[in-house]
């Protein structure tokens, strides 16, 4: 395989940054509008019931977990349905690879923009929770941005191997039941995980979404951390991309030539 | 001759499994020529096509682009090729000038060398005064001329069209020749595949006919067109045939009439019956074709 080379992956990042601007209502929609939606809902609906969860403000505990899972949908979206659009409806990947660019270059593309409209959504998140009261510190959060960075780019690959292996748009039912929406109901976004029986736990734990959330919700509330920890979160999220970045490459590889 | 030709192919093989769709083939492309892969739906050209890509692996034989195999494709040797695929690939998400802007990126130029072939490019393709429309406004046969101009934002060496005008108007095709002779006099080497037998006979300096994944005759068209079917055609309406015996003239029956392919259109003529009904043409590639491939449908 040849070393890829920054310039053409940027110029897959560009082509995608481009298409964004353009589109840049309904990215504000879904990518910042949603995820507010839900912090507003939990955050006050929920919060009048909850007073403290993890020894922080139920808001502050939603924030946190609003901040890990808005990363999660954006980038596991631009790297499931919207690659697969471009790979499989556009053809848009088959122009790419006539071209100098070669398949890893095209996907790290896709995973760099993907993670950067991931940490974009984010950090709306996090300032709307900011704005309502829900971060408590400035600048310990700043530190959970690129752990979130590296979070979404663990979504991104892992939204690739869903492209990957994709014969259709309906492929993506399994991709967003049995991976997006446990990451949302069962890693911690809205309470802790210890309230589940170990065994939904242990799963709960294979999740880069739990691991995620691990790290940076107490840098949101700004409550004790552990470095060593938060590291060792963020090693299993980098282990886990690598993999699922390889995994993907496989299996395009395979699909995209023959 | 090595160094002059862009493509060498040596009993080339390409086998998915046990079905072997490309069967020991030999070709070379020369360089700053036009070179016409021809062949019926299923020949074996998209796959060749694909391998001279670097897209689909050789199973067998040699396979250079540029010198270099074809398998490893490396990325100075692809810079020097613009694909011009089938199936339009333009992306819908952007505009005109936006596609060619991205992918001179995929080349990896300085901005400032895209814009300046960008204008160059919508100048030479006829296409300036849409720059800023997105592409699903476009027409089928401006699509495919911005394809054209998008394959050609590296400066490549060798342009590889693969169809370029089916399904257009008499008026696209004309103006995508036009251009596609430009290009050859400006040196550029071009691979085409077509099933359009003017279009090949018009462009094309070599020509080479494949057909179950074997080559069936290779030559400039007029090589082809003397050795496979002389100079003319006469189709002779049944029941009426010359009074010569039937070897004499090289004949191949189509149902209700048989074909002669005839270099001395008096000699045949002479040798009619007076009341047959016949028509009398020069013969062309697509003669050539047919008498190479058959007759039959090819698809599924």
């Amino acid at each position: 395989m040849k070393m890829p080379e920054l310039p053409y992956i940027h110029a897959v990042y560009d082509r995608q940054y481009r298409v964004f601007r353009k589109l840049l209502g309904s990215a504000l929609v879904s990518n910042v509008a949603n995820p507010i939606l839900f912090l507003f809902a939990f955050g006050f609906g929920m919060g009048s019931f909850i007073d403290t969860m993890a020894g922080m403000s139920y808001m502050t505990f939603v924030v946190a977990g609003m901040v890990g899972y808005s990363a999660a949908f954006a980038a596991s979206f631009e790297t499931s349905i919207g690659a697969f659009t471009r790979y499989f409806l556009q053809k848009n990947w088959d122009a790419i690879l006539s071209t100098p660019v070669t398949l890893a270059e095209l996907m790290m593309g896709e995973v760099l923009w993907a993670s950067v409209k991931a940490l974009f959504s984010a950090i709306c998140v996090l300032i709307v929770g900011w704005m309502w009261g829900g971060v408590p510190v400035i600048f310990e959060p700043l530190i959970t941005l690129p752990i979130v960075f590296l979070g979404s780019i663990c979504f991104a690959c892992a939204g690739l191997v869903a492209t990957a292996y994709a014969k259709g748009y309906e492929f993506f039912a399994y991709f967003f039941t049995f991976w997006v929406t446990p990451m949302f109901v069962f890693c911690g976004v809205f309470f802790e995980i210890s309230r589940f029986p170990d065994a939904v736990q242990y799963i709960a734990w294979f999740f880069p979404m739990t691991h995620l959330i691990a790290a940076i919700r107490p840098l949101i509330a700004g409550t004790a951390i552990d470095p060593a920890l938060i590291a060792l979160h963020t090693a299993y999220i980098v282990i886990f991309s690598a993999a699922a970045f390889a995994i993907a490459h496989r299996k395009l590889r395979q699909r995209l030539y023959d | 001759m090595e160094n002059s030709s862009v493509i060498t192919a040596t009993n080339l093989v390409k086998k998915y499994g046990d079905l072997e769709v490309v069967r020991d083939i030999d070709f070379s492309v020369p360089t700053g020529q036009c070179f016409g892969l021809l062949g019926p739906n299923g020949a074996g050209k998209s796959t060749t096509m694909r391998m001279i890509m670097g897209l689909s692996e050789v199973t067998g034989g040699t396979l250079t682009v540029f010198g270099k195999p074809a398998s490893g494709m490396a990325r100075d040797i692809k810079a020097k090729i613009g694909l011009v695929p089938q199936e339009s690939n333009l992306d819908p998400d952007i505009t005109v000038l936006e596609n060619l802007y991205a992918f001179g990126r995929y080349f990896a130029l300085p901005k400032d060398v895209i814009e300046e072939r960008s204008k160059k490019l919508l100048e030479f393709m006829q296409l300036s005064d849409k720059q800023h429309a997105p592409v699903n406004a476009l027409s089928g046969g401006m699509k495919r001329r911005l394809t054209i101009a998008r394959a050609l934002i590296g400066d490549p060496e060798m342009v590889i069209l693969d169809e370029p005008t089916t399904g257009l108007d008499p008026q696209a095709r004309v103006l995508i020749w036009k251009q596609l002779l430009e290009l050859k006099k400006d040196g550029r080497t071009l691979l085409l595949t077509t099933h359009y037998m003017d279009e090949a006979q018009r462009l094309c300096d070599q020509i080479v006919i494949i057909d179950g994944g074997k080559i069936l005759d290779h030559g400039t068209p007029e090589e082809l067109i003397s050795r496979r079917v002389k100079g003319f055609v006469f189709e002779v309406q049944k029941p009426h045939a010359p009074g010569s015996s039937a070897d004499r003239w090289d004949q191949e029956d189509i149902g209700d009439s048989v074909l002669y392919f005839v270099e001395d259109t008096a000699e045949f003529i002479a040798d009619l019956p007076e009341d047959a009904i016949y028509l009398h043409r020069p013969a062309n590639l697509e003669d050539v074709f047919l008498r190479l491939t058959g007759r039959q449908l090819r698809e599924n």
